[in-house]
């Protein structure tokens, strides 16, 4: 399934407004911000139509998916949108992560857990608030909740001079990284390993550069961790060290494949945005002097120009002037 | 005090989904307990009308089974001593009941996040661990750097 859909479920006295336009969104946040009636509603929709008194409006068939008979009731669902509650038992089981991967659905999944067999996006990780007191609303007597991001990790504030580069990539992403930032760049190995290196490390400013596409399980704990310690670590998260050469203008992207990738990458062959990015560079750079691969960074990736072509699109308090 | 399992917990006193274990199982009386009308008040914004009637400012009047999954859980978490209950089903706003409530009891939950316990000093012991944390640097190092979530 490609494509972004917004979704507007209502009765009379609750309104809610979601957007989704990845294969997986995460809902989590405080208890009793409606995540469990939002799911409850679209349940007795589809229980009872139009007689429910419940309203959906949305391009895409929504539908709940719950403990009973999940695994015949998934496999027989297409180009729809499932949510799950965190009642599910089932959303950690490598089951439903090898369902999810190849699945021509989209998943709107309630849990506080990280779902660490599922890559989604740190950028598709919600709250839900109640915005009823905005002037857009505020005539009606009922309850307007839409999404919010909880990980806003593209606003990097001050400028950074870190003492230690940590990047998730271990191959040509940290190959590339280690260009820019010399001997203060280390590799974690893994996404799961980041946590670990930022803990043992006792330099006074850290930078982690994560794949942010997949990053979602692992950015929750990072951030509580940080906020629990005080140290000083700001975490980069491009979609993916591949996103970031398709957007440097280093060789022709159309501008809808980078800024509406919704619509491209198609979820039956892509389980997160970090892999299609990586098959888009991989198939586009085959017969130049830049294909890429994933294993090892191609040489010409490192010329003077084109790693000066990638520091223009990362945030400029990240590279500094001696970089 | 409270003890915490993190990660996947298999006892049969287990209750993943303490939701629906709570509406097959609340005693009336716990409604009107005060500190479930106080809590109630504070995590639902909603005010318990009587044992069977909650008047939500969201949702109208709603039947007890309407309450949120993280106001149910602690109202379990209160008053039946014999389960171990799934705090994931509560989110941050639901610590400082969880702290109060382990401040009468003995009180075992699992969780499988980071819940903010806020900025002061507590006593949580990791049963994973068997270790007593008294701080949230001191609980989020214990908990990540053993790989327990």
């Amino acid at each position: 399934m490609v494509g972004k859909y917004d979704i507007e479920i209502y009765n009379n006295k609750v309104h809610y407004f979601l957007t989704v336009k990845r294969n997986i969104t995460i809902l989590q946040g405080d208890s009793a911000s409606g995540k469990t009636e939002l799911i409850r509603l679209i349940g007795e929709y589809e229980a009872n139509g139009n007689s429910s008194g419940i309203t959906i409006k949305c391009d895409k068939k929504c539908t709940v998916l719950t403990n009973v008979d999940w695994v015949l009731r998934l496999s027989s669902l297409s180009q729809s949108i499932i949510f799950i509650d965190e009642t599910a038992s089932f959303l950690k089981e490598t089951k439903f992560a090898e369902m999810v991967r190849g699945s021509d659905n989209y998943f709107v999944i309630v849990s506080r857990d990280d779902l660490a067999l599922l890559p989604y996006s740190v950028e598709e990780i919600y709250g839900l608030r109640d915005v009823s007191g905005l002037s857009k609303y505020n005539t009606y007597k009922k309850v307007y909740n839409e999404m919010y991001k909880l990980y806003n990790l593209s606003d990097v504030c001050n400028k950074v001079n870190p003492g230690l580069v940590i990047t998730e990539d271990s191959n040509s992403g940290y190959e590339f990284y280690k260009q820019i930032y010399g001997g203060n760049c280390e590799s974690a190995g893994g996404k799961s390993k980041v946590y670990d290196r930022i803990r043992n490390s006792n330099k006074e400013s850290i930078l982690a550069i994560v794949d942010g596409a997949a990053f979602g399980p692992d950015v929750g704990k990072l951030m509580r961790y940080l906020s629990a310690t005080g140290k000083k670590c700001v975490l980069f998260a491009p979609e993916s060290f591949e996103y970031l050469i398709l957007k440097a203008d280093i060789i022709d992207v159309p501008k809808a494949v980078l800024e509406e990738t919704y619509n491209y990458a198609d979820s039956n062959k892509f389980l997160s945005w970090e892999e299609f990015y990586t098959d888009f560079l991989v198939q586009n750079t085959q017969r130049t002097v830049f294909r890429y691969g994933k294993a090892k960074l191609n040489e010409n990736y490192k010329a003077p120009k084109i790693i000066d072509k990638i520091k223009n699109i990362m945030p400029e308090q990240i590279i500094s002037s001696r970089n | 005090m409270l003890k915490i399992y993190y990660g996947d917990l298999e006892s049969n006193s287990y209750i993943f989904n303490p939701d629906i274990f709570f509406n097959n199982s609340y005693e009336d009386e716990w409604i009107t307990d005060p500190i479930s009308v106080q809590m109630i008040k504070d995590i639902d914004k909603s005010d318990v009308i009587g044992p069977k009637v909650i008047d939500s400012p969201f949702l109208g009047s709603i039947p007890v089974e309407r309450l949120s999954g993280g106001v149910k859980t602690l109202i379990l978490m209160n008053n039946d001593s014999e389960h171990i209950f799934n705090a994931s089903a509560c989110g941050d706003n639901c610590a400082k009941w969880i702290l109060k409530i382990a401040n009468k009891k003995d009180l075992t939950i699992r969780l499988g996040y980071l819940m903010d316990f806020g900025t002061d000093d507590f006593d949580i012991e990791i049963l994973n661990l068997g270790k007593i944390v008294h701080n949230r640097r001191e609980l989020a190092e214990s908990v990540l750097d053993n790989h327990l979530i």
